[in-house]
């Protein structure tokens, strides 16, 4: 047994320690012990009882007293099970629910860039599976440990007074049955962690069939899919066969041991009972007490498997625990004029530079186009401007004040961010719209009306409290954009970050839009990122951003005589400018 | 066609336990040999097992009561016989059963992942995604928990009861029934807690879904909820799922754990039975004092299994729902079936004909009105309108990822339902509006799953690159065609995932293209070189190209203007532009 217990001592070491968790509901996990102590302390009794009634047979006046103490010994033992039972599954939620609320709260105040590495997949294993196994932790191995320890000492104790020489032959199959189990579960647990790589990979390949669904029957490849899955599949079955192997093995054995040790019983403890020295009851006893010390050590074997499962997931969750907060130390509260200004700012993702030494100032209620090619890092300096990103060099200022300096709260309910991907909740139009918890009724239908929706939500069955199907399936790309608009405008935002809106939007109610925007929000400061020529021609400024860097700045005229890369894209769009300039 | 599930499930009338249990076990069918083998050790190992109190009785009775110790002595040895005969028997039954369990495990993932491919587009916008990888994942594991763990132990246990049972029977009827009593009582609470405990169970199950549904939502769209300042919103939602998701946990935990005191009550029940009138019996003079002591081993073999039964039960229980969940995605089937084939109908040289063509997604709200058009070889189309006007569905219609509810499509002058998938999506490429990527690297995207370059070597898929003229948009990936891509991630841009969707359905060299916005967030230096890409395209093959910009468009032969379901030929391009800027939106 102590080999066998070896190798989660040294786990517990090594990590936080899964013990420690339970510090807080040390009450209950005691109470606990306690209902296991009693229940299985007088499940001891039993055997016993039964043992002196068979003594006791020919002199029917015990009968009485042994019913009464086996029934009453059946009753308690009803009880405190019963007990036990609740008391299980009432602390092992509760730590799996209060771990699940630490876990929430703390990813919920981390950075975009945070959540972005540590892979919401990742996470989500975190908050579900990770958590279940410490549930299983705390409401299966505390007690049946406590108990099977208990137990096979009980038994001990009293197969000893029973007696010695016969309890000491019966002792020598623990270390037989543990060294089994010691053996088979240190070779489980590596195929063990293979065959979880081969189901993640499973996994993956089903994921990615299901969001890639329609470009997999347009491209007909159905059956390369199946092939990357059969592969999988295959690898799994064997691996589960191999596990098979292990455990179909190690259970013949460990039942054989045990009917050794029954035969031992029988063979040395019939000479005992020939030559006197033991009672038939006695005899009866000990195989009674045999099979009840056999079922705590096979428990144990498989405890020690969930421990050293749970203490993996402990160290897991410690991590995302552990943590440092993002100290918002940001006190500044005022309206914000829109100023915005970006001093000599860098970005770099491990070694790759994403934007460099760009310097820029967009005054209050002044437009801004971003132009560039593919990859530019447009999207990057937008979100730099929300502090999404944040500056590897560099400082980026608002009305002269560092964006650190802001209160997170009060600066993200002036500044209206519209994502270049739509992103929809899977709730009602309303709630979408109204995503943040300040939107009045009514700029919830200026927003509305400024990104042309109001049509729309009107022929809805449901109007505004119509809800959106995951991932916005049930809406065309052009309402997911002019939805996500109204989103952003429904702050009623000092600053709104365009992320190339006009992609999906027609030409048509790309230009209502703007016109609404200006009449709606006037002094709105708007920086848009943009494809179109003709829609940047009407901005206050127009930087062109390449490779991450900004190699031209000014106005439509200026740049059509100063920027050969600006000139470019203004050709490769000139025939058609014309119609998209006219006014309307 | 509904293919809710969670609407079918709702509709559909409950199953017996017994019903699904048979259609799972179908996929085992094959598996008669293994099973009659592993059943054959099944009940050697549990009649050997259940012969040793017997026989220890037999000894205590005949030779330690009598004390023959070498009678003992010969038993000894036949009983360490029967052990190692047993420890065989144990082996070869967790091997064969095992067995049969992991590849029926592997048959149910097959046919589920084989499901999955075969139902269409239709299924995944009518399911969410989060919900389907659950079932898929989840619920077959539920499945596998009890196949691969349980199964086996369910039958053996079964076996020693039924046998246990015949022992205490066949030694004395009496007192055997007597034992039995008990039973009877665990018999009817267990039939009668079950459904209770099933229901809770159900409940819990999914509200643990609807938790990891809420998780994966709010962590994926994570720069919303910062953009707008709604951290607290993660957090509140998160409480609500996570409280209640508590609550159904315990509900279901406290079901779960009934079982245990009263079965345990009503086999010390029995015990006690055993013990009285046995010592009874035995005061008669009808029962041996050695009998009784194997009498105890039985009443105890008979009612430990029973115990676990409880626990294997729950098991059982969670098992057939999971099953229940995946069978209502099995019995689906596509509603775009492969018909009969009609040879060539007529002489006429469209690629691509629209014959009076209606369509909605939803029965009764019509998207697409009485439609009729024809593509010809070698030209370019584009369709132009508002957002919403039904540019999309259409594209998809041509694409057969639906079939129109009236009306026929036309593909090289043959219904495009006679079109094995294979041949069609070989005529037919379709770069979707959202951009979809598999995890690899850009190599492995671009050549998705196309069997012209199946065996090329990394030289030679160079140089079908550079012929096709797409080397100069590997540029802006930082590896080139060895840069990794993580489905989902955002390491690359919208416009670098556009790209790569159309290199991949250009080397496929269809003989129609469709462009669904593809180059939307593409800058317009780039989009002319795939504007000559797409020109250097064989003079035989059609291009539908649909795009808001108007340079995407300026190029193209005829010009279809799509708006509330219905198409209009624009003539000229200036007529589309005008019908653009000054049309009235209808949608």
């Amino acid at each position: 047994m102590t080999k066998k217990t070896k190798p989660t001592n040294n786990n517990i070491k090594k990590g936080p320690g899964v013990f420690s968790l339970l510090k807080p509901y040390r009450g209950m996990v005691l109470l606990l012990l306690l209902f296991a102590l009693l229940s299985n302390g007088i499940n001891l009794a039993l055997p016993k009882i039964v043992g002196n009634g068979i003594d006791a047979w020919p002199k029917n006046y015990v009968l009485v007293q042994v019913l009464t103490e086996f029934l009453s010994a059946a009753v308690i033992i009803f009880i405190f099970t019963y007990l036990q039972g609740i008391l299980q599954v009432r602390t092992s939620e509760k730590v799996a629910r209060d771990l699940r609320t630490q876990l929430a709260y703390k990813i919920s105040v981390q950075s975009h860039a945070w959540v972005e590495v540590s892979n919401p997949s990742k996470l989500l294993t975190n908050l579900t599976a990770d958590v279940d196994s410490i549930k299983m932790f705390v409401s299966q191995a505390i007690v049946s440990i406590a108990s099977s320890v208990i137990i096979i000492i009980g038994a001990c104790i009293m197969l000893f007074s029973i007696n010695w020489k016969l309890a000491l032959v019966i002792v020598a199959i623990i270390p037989i049955i543990g060294g089994a189990f010691f053996f088979v579960l240190k070779k489980v647990r590596v195929i063990f962690l293979q065959s979880r790589q081969v189901i993640d990979r499973l996994n993956k390949v089903i994921n990615e069939s299901i969001l890639g669904a329609a470009i997999i029957r347009v491209i007909n490849s159905q059956q390369p899919e199946y092939e990357k899955f059969l592969e999988a599949n295959t690898k799994a079955k064997s691996l589960g066969l191999s596990i098979l192997r292990l455990f179909a093995g190690l259970i013949p054995v460990i039942i054989f041991t045990s009917n050794m040790a029954g035969l031992s019983i029988l063979v040395i403890g019939g000479k005992f009972v020939i030559n006197g020295s033991m009672s038939l009851g006695d005899f009866a006893a000990f195989s009674s007490y045999l099979s009840l010390l056999i079922f705590p050590i096979l428990v144990i074997g498989f405890m020690s498997n969930i421990i050293a499962q749970a203490s993996a997931s402990y160290q897991r969750i410690k991590a995302v625990l552990d943590v440092p907060d993002i100290p918002d130390e940001g006190t500044h509260a005022e309206t914000l004029k829109g100023n915005i200004e970006l001093k000599d700012v860098s970005v770099t993702h491990g070694q790759k530079p994403v934007l460099q030494h760009i310097s820029l100032s967009v005054p209050g209620g002044s437009t801004l186009a971003v132009i560039g090619p593919t990859a530019a890092g447009k999207t990057q300096l937008l979100y730099l401007l929300t502090g999404l990103v944040k500056p590897t060099t560099g400082s980026i200022l608002f009305d002269d004040i560092d964006l650190n300096a802001y209160n997170k709260e009060n600066f993200y309910s002036q500044v209206g961010f519209v994502f270049q991907d739509s992103i929809m909740f899977n709730m009602t139009i309303r709630e979408n719209i109204a995503f943040s918890n300040s939107v009045t009724d009514e700029s919830l239908a200026r927003a509305i009306a400024t990104a042309e929706l109001k049509d729309f939500i009107d022929s809805l069955p449901g109007k505004l409290d119509s809800v959106v199907s995951e991932r916005g399936t049930s809406l065309s790309g052009g309402q997911k954009q002019r939805m996500m608009l109204a989103r952003a405008l429904a702050i009623n935002p000092k600053i709104l970050l365009l992320d190339d809106f006009t992609a999906r939007v027609d030409t048509n109610t790309e230009m209502k839009i703007l016109k609404n925007l200006r009449e709606n929000y006037p002094g709105i400061t708007l920086i848009s990122v943009t494809q179109k020529i003709a829609t940047a021609g009407n901005f206050d400024k127009i930087i062109v951003l390449m490779e991450g860097e900004i190699v031209a700045t000014g106005v439509h005229n200026e740049l059509m005589k100063q920027s050969p890369e600006y000139i470019q894209i203004f050709n490769s769009q000139q025939s058609t400018s014309n119609y998209e300039l006219q006014p309307e | 066609m509904n293919y809710n599930l969670n609407e079918i499930a709702a509709t559909q009338q409950k199953k017996s336990t017994m019903g699904g249990l048979r259609k799972l076990l179908l996929l085992i069918k094959e598996e008669n040999k293994n099973l009659l083998m592993a059943l054959a050790a099944i009940l050697t190992n549990a009649g050997l097992n259940l012969l040793g109190p017997f026989i220890i009785g037999y000894v205590i009775d005949h030779y330690v009561v009598k004390k023959d110790y070498n009678g003992v002595l010969l038993w000894a040895g036949i009983l360490l016989a029967m052990y190692v005969l047993a420890a065989i028997a144990g082996y070869l039954q967790s091997r064969l059963m095992g067995g049969v369990g992991q590849r029926m495990l592997f048959k149910l993932r097959n046919s589920i992942f084989n499901k999955l491919q075969e139902l269409p587009v239709d299924f995944f916008n009518q399911n969410k995604a989060g919900d389907l990888i659950s079932r898929v994942n989840n619920d077959t594991d539920k499945i596998n928990q009890f196949f691969s763990q349980s199964l086996m132990q369910f039958i053996a246990t079964l076996v020693t009861m039924t046998g246990a049972g015949i022992f205490l029977l066949s030694i004395n009827l009496e007192l055997g029934l007597a034992t039995l009593v008990p039973a009877v009582f665990i018999f009817l609470f267990t039939k009668f807690a079950s459904p209770w405990i099933k229901k809770r169970n159900a409940s819990s199950m999914q509200r643990t879904g609807a938790l990891s549904a809420e998780i994966q939502e709010s962590l994926h769209n994570f720069k919303v909820i910062i953009a707008f300042n709604r951290r607290d919103y993660f957090r509140n939602r998160f409480n609500e799922a996570n409280t209640s998701n508590y609550a159904s946990a315990i509900a279901a935990g406290i079901a779960n754990n009934v079982f245990i005191p009263v079965y345990g009550f009503f086999a010390g029940t029995a015990q006690l039975i055993v013990l009285t009138f046995g010592i009874y019996l035995i005061s008669t003079g009808r029962f041996s004092i050695g009998l009784l002591v194997s009498y105890l081993a039985y009443a105890t073999n008979f009612y430990n299994p029973l115990r676990q039964l409880a626990a294997l039960w729950t098991g059982f229980q969670v098992a057939m729902a999971g099953w229940d969940r995946i069978s209502y995605m099995l019995n689906l089937s596509t509603n775009l079936p492969v018909i009969a084939g009609t040879g060539k109908e007529d002489s006429n040289d469209a690629i691509m004909e629209f014959r009076n063509v209606s369509f909605g997604y939803t029965e009764g709200k019509e998207i697409l009105h009485h439609i009729s058009f024809s593509l010809q070889r070698g030209k370019t189309y584009a369709l132009v309108g508002p957002t919403g006007g039904g540019k999309t569905t259409t594209a998809s219609l041509i694409a057969r990822l639906y079939d129109p509810v009236k009306g026929e499509v036309l593909l090289d002058g043959r219904d495009i339902r006679s079109y094995e998938p294979a041949e069609r999506s070989n005529k037919i490429g379709f770069i979707l509006q959202e951009p979809f990527l598999f995890t690899g690297t850009v190599r492995e995207n671009i050549f998705y799953s196309n069997e012209a370059y199946k065996n090329f070597s990394n030289e030679a898929l160079e140089q079908t690159i550079q012929a096709a003229g797409l080397q100069t948009l590997l540029g802006i990936f930082e590896k080139g065609l060895d840069t990794e891509i993580t489905s989902g991630a955002e390491s690359i841009s919208l416009g670098q995932k556009q790209l790569i969707a159309f290199m991949r359905a250009v080397l496929r060299n269809p003989d129609l293209l469709i462009l669904d916005e593809a180059t939307a967030n593409i800058d317009t230096i780039t989009e002319q070189i795939l504007q000559d890409i797409l020109n250097k395209l064989p003079a035989t093959t059609t291009r539908v190209i649909i795009a808001h910009r108007l340079n995407t468009i300026q190029n193209a032969d005829e010009i279809f203007f799509v708006n509330a379901g219905e198409i209009i030929r624009a003539g000229s391009f200036d007529h589309a532009v005008d019908m653009l800027l000054h049309g009235e939106r209808e949608s």
